[in-house]
Parts: C-alpha cells; structure tokens; sequence
C-alpha cells in the first residue's frame, strides 16, 4: 500500500465503517464520505470532479479495491500506522453525520447530497445565500431529485459541522 | 489535419507525429503567453532520457498535438453533439492546456507525498508511525493547471476572460459540470492524451511498441446519440493493438529499470528535502498554488529540480549527497534484485507479492549484515500494469456491473452504429477477453552507494547473494 492508501484505511477505522464495495450504494457512500472527510481539513490526497452523481475520485475507487484486496490477503500495511491527532479528533466530530443506521440507499441519498452542496458552493456555483428552490432547480440540471427539505437539512447540517460559515 | 469548417484555422504548425496542425488566432495567442511556452521546459517522458537520449520531448509538442486530435474528433462529433464554433473551440483549448498544470519531471513531484522512505516501510516492532493528513498535499497536476489557466493574467487576457477560462478548465478536469455532451468527449473512452503520447513517446524513444494506427481509429470514431465516443466494431483490432502498445510501453519504457531507479531515487530524495524543510521546495499544496499563481510560475520547470539538486549535493547530509550525486551523475542505484510476475487478476499471494513481504521483514537485518545504512536500501513497486485500467482488482465480470461514471477507462465499441455502444469486454470474440484478467508488476529492491565508499561492488554482491537466498 502506498501512504494514500494506508491513509484512506486510517481514516475508515478512525470512521468506524467497515471498507464495503459490492454494491454501487457501498462505493457512492465511500466516496462521499471521504469528500465530506477531506472537506473537514483531512487531507487525504484525493482530487474529486464533479461527475453524474456528484463529486467522484476515481482514484479514490482504486485506491479502495486495492486497500481491500491487501487487507483480505493478509497484507494490511496500514497495521503501525496511526493518524496524526488533529485529524483523528476531526473524524471524531464528523461520526455523528457520517455513521447511520438508516438503510444503505438512504444514507447514499444523504451524502450524496451533502457532498453535492459542499462541492458546489466550494465552486461558487451554488450559494448558501440562494433560495431553495434555486438550490433545487440547478440540482435538477444534473438529474438530481431532493426536496427543498432535504436541501435545508443538508444546508444546516454543513453550517453545523463547520463546512460552511 | 483538416481544417473545421466554421472555425476559421489560418496558422500552422508541422508536428513530427501528426504533420500539419491548423491553428485560430486564439489558440496562437494562448500558445505565445509566456504560461504556455513553459511547457517547453518540461520534457514528457521525465527522467527517460537517461536510458532513451532522444527522449527529450517537451510538453508543449504533446499539448499541441493533443489540440491536434483533438480537431479531429471534434469535427466528427460536431453534428451529432450539435457542436457550435464556441464549443470546438473550448474543447480545443482544453485539448491544447490539459497539461499546463505539469510539475517538473513530469510526474515525480506530484506524488511524493504518497512515497514511503525505506524507515516508513519495514516492519517494526518499535512505536507506532505517524501519518500526517493535516497538510495539504501536493495537488494533482490538474488542479494545478486550473489554478494557472484561471489566475495567470497571461493566459486569461489570451483565452478571452475568466468565466470562458473556469469552463476551460472545467472541461480538462473532465467535469460533467460543463456543458455535458463536451465533456462526453474529454470523458471518452479513448483517450486523446493517450493517443498522442503513446506515438510520440515511442517515436524519440527509439522503440516500436507504441506505434498505433491512429488514422484507422479516429476514422472509426462514431459518436452515440446519447453523446458517447466509441469506435466501430471493424476497428476492434486497431483498438485491441492500441491496449497492447500501452501496456507494451509501459513495460519498456515507462518502468524501464534504469529510469525508474532514478525516477524513484528523484521522489525519495524530494520527499526527504521536503519532510526537512528545504528551502525553495513547496512546503505543502497551497504553496504549489500559490507559486504556480505567481510570477515564479516560469521557474517552475524541469530546472527547477535540477537546481535542488545540485543544491543537495552540496549539503551535509550524506544520504541526501548520495542521492542527489546519483541523479547528478546519472549513476543509478544498483538492482540487488527484481521480481516480476504475470498473474490473474484477484491472484492474493504471489512470487511478488512473497518478495514484498520478505524485504519489509528482512532490510533491516540486510542493512545490519553488511553494515550500511538501512536508508540506502529501496524498495519499489511498479503499479499494476493490466491491458484495460478498469478500477482496482476487480474481474471482469465485476467490471462490468459498474456505473457508467466507475468505468470511464473501459473502452466502448459499436456492434451497431444505431445502438449505444459497449464495453469492449462485452466483444466475445476480443482478445481482450482473455487478457485482460491478468496484470503485470514488478519489485525491485536497490542500494544506493555512498560514493565514498570503496568497496561497493564487494557490498553488492554480498547483499545480492544475501538477498537471493530468501524465500
């Protein structure tokens, strides 16, 4: 394993989600959660662009099978290693958003969103300060379908987590 | 090179690969800024030129050359995309800058926070090692790029503003953000970068294995009405033989030995300057943005590494003197060992993966043996090299249950134009079929003299002795 890699494993135990790829809604969750870990100041080193279903790091992707195939084969270099303080007491802020027990394709829904708006307004092209249905309308360009809700929940929830002023 | 039919095209350039590349006057003005023409000080193929002397292309021929197929395929997409002059020549322009963000060296600075030093990787039983993630680390080179081509006065005043120049960018980092039917086409499954440097690399290396039959292909690009580049069945070896002469290139080119040994001697010499606080070496990411946004941008070339370097040499610690005099002098480090393997995809213990585990367990007790210092011991591992870069380990029966937006390496064929196209994995009959549950990875183990040493050869072939009787 590469240090990203072992710092993608480091950062999921510090998490305390297990490392799930079979399903698509396994990989989407990963993937957003590690941009919503690194939008926290937890410098992971992957790049993200904005893809169908919002920010993607395919590096990310092949980072990840490859820290599982290491790990299933006894391999699992990240064993010694530990995070630095600072990040590990941020992941243990994030743990109340990023853990859930909703059903997967819920708590997919949810980050997808949070990661979506976090990108979007680090890019400037979407602001807080829009309306609602603003928010919503640009999001339906992209097919992405959330209630103005959810988008007020998703909002407040970045601002109290610190992801937004 | 045609020139399109609504975009006028007056200037051109003669390319070694592609002959005639028709230019517009915008394209000209980007080229003639002083942000672009640094790409003249970047040669491609990093470090290659020591084991292949005529590989000193520069990025700014590939850049150009990319703008060149570019052309292409945006005059075969224009009528399905419904392409106006305004989009093909945005896509151009993310074809020609899609490299402006390249450190120097290529790719050896980009990545060297993710280098593990010699201490990080054996095993110890001592305390527990520290990985820093509150830095930021070193952008990717597109990052990088974007950061030059919306805030380099230059380039933004020649590209017509910074709203066109966000959606440049915007369009190089492949995001769907854009307009989404161009960026299908940066997205695409052959890769425009790829077809360039596969015929260019091999063309001043000297070697055969990247010849492509780049005319067969793009005359058998066709593009879906959903907007999704592929290539017709009846090209299906021309693209098959383009997978080989990547795969084949990186075997002899790009992880050449003696390149990767320097390559590798280049990153943990960087890496260690850096943990060190070297003075002129970006501290961290933001640093990399903040020069790269600032005048000095024009420093930030090949000689910007080769004057660290020659600082290095002059220093007092004698690993880093080792290392830097190893670059300096073009004096590679020595092999002590090599292990290569072919194997399936999925494969969990093999001679290689053995080899690995051995020089974590035993470097520290080769070190000691033959009493040099363990930090001048290097382990290294090619990345897995496979015919089709589907994601991680997965078969391909796996690979083909992901999402579009996982598999933007597969290649996609027609078995009919009317239809959507496929997965070459899906072709029954592709070579590819077969061969692309396999990858190929090489481990190498090296020692890097202490030049003041004077019996080194002694040194070596004690330790490769030592080295070969392991298990």
């Amino acid at each position: 394993m590469d240090k990203q890699q072992i710092g993608l494993k480091l950062a999921l135990d510090t998490l305390g989600v297990p490392l799930q790829l079979e399903s698509f809604d396994d990989r989407l969750i990963l993937q957003k959660t590690i941009c919503l870990i690194q939008a926290a100041g937890i410098h992971l080193g992957y790049s993200f662009n904005w893809y169908l279903r919002g920010p993607y790091s395919s590096q990310l992707t092949n980072d990840a099978f490859k820290v599982q195939h290491d790990v299933n084969s006894g391999m699992d270099e990240s064993v010694g290693w530990n995070l630095d303080p600072g990040s590990i007491s941020k992941i243990e802020n994030l743990k109340t958003l990023l853990i859930s027990n909703e059903d997967k394709s819920t708590h997919a829904r949810k980050v997808e969103l949070l990661a979506s708006l976090k990108y979007l307004i680090d890019r400037r092209d979407i602001s807080c300060h829009q309306s609602l249905e603003e928010i919503r309308s640009y999001l339906l360009g992209f097919h992405k379908d959330y209630s103005t809700q959810e988008i007020s929940k998703s909002l407040t929830q970045l601002k109290q987590y610190g992801f937004t002023a | 090179m045609g020139s399109q039919h609504s975009l006028s095209v007056p200037h051109v350039i003669v390319d070694s690969i592609h002959g005639d590349i028709h230019l517009s006057d915008l394209e000209m003005k980007v080229i003639d800024t002083a942000s672009f023409q640094r790409l003249r000080y970047l040669k491609q193929l990093g470090m290659g030129h020591v084991t292949y002397p005529n590989a000193t292309h520069t990025r700014f021929a590939h850049s150009i050359g990319v703008l060149g197929i570019m052309a292409r395929v945006t005059d075969l997409a224009r009528d399905t995309l419904e392409l106006s002059s305004e989009d093909v020549q945005d896509l151009r322009l993310a074809g020609l800058l899609h490299d402006i963000g390249h450190y120097p060296y290529s790719h050896l600075m980009e990545h060297i926070d993710n280098i593990k030093l010699t201490e990080e990787f054996i095993e110890s039983s001592e305390s527990n090692k520290t990985l820093i993630a509150s830095s930021q680390k070193y952008f990717d080179h597109e990052i990088v790029g974007e950061a030059i081509v919306t805030s380099q006065e230059d380039l933004v005043g020649a590209i017509g503003g910074e709203e066109r120049a966000t959606k440049i960018a915007k369009l190089f980092r492949r995001e769907e953000s854009a307009h989404s039917q161009l960026s299908k086409l940066i997205h695409s499954s052959l890769d425009m970068d790829r077809l360039d440097y596969l015929l260019r690399d091999a063309q001043a290396a000297g070697v055969p294995y990247g010849k492509i039959d780049l005319n067969y292909l793009l005359n058998n690009f066709h593009v879906s009405n959903k907007g999704v580049l592929g290539v017709k069945l009846k090209a299906l070896t021309a693209v098959e033989q383009f997978l080989y002469a990547r795969f084949f290139m990186h075997k002899a080119v790009y992880y050449h030995k003696t390149t990767f040994a320097l390559e590798e001697i280049c990153r943990q010499l960087l890496r260690r300057l850096k943990d060190n606080k070297f003075e002129g070496l970006p501290r961290d990411g933001n640093e990399v943005i903040e020069l790269v946004k600032s005048k000095e941008l024009n420093l930030f070339n090949d000689s910007f590494v080769d004057r660290i370097i020659e600082k290095a040499v002059q220093g007092e610690d004698d690993l880093i003197k080792s290392l830097a005099s190893c670059l300096r002098e073009r004096k590679p480090p020595k092999l002590l060992k090599e292990v290569s393997v072919y194997e399936q995809i999925g494969t969990e213990y093999h001679a290689g993966s053995a080899f690995k585990k051995d020089c974590r367990n035993r470097i520290q007790s080769l070190a000691e043996n033959n009493e040099v210092d363990v930090r001048r011991i290097i382990f290294c591992e090619t990345k897995q090299l496979k015919l089709e870069q589907r994601a991680g380990m997965l078969s391909e029966k796996e690979a083909r249950s992901l999402e579009d937006s996982e598999r933007e390496e597969i290649v996609k064929v027609f078995k009919s134009e009317a239809e959507e196209p496929v997965s070459i994995m899906n072709i029954d009959h592709s070579i590819l079929n077969v061969s692309s549950n396999y990858f190929y990875q090489s481990f190498r183990l090296y020692y890097v003299p202490n030049f003041n040493e004077s019996n080194t050869n002694e040194l070596v072939n004690n330790m490769k002795e030592e080295v070969s009787g392991w298990e």
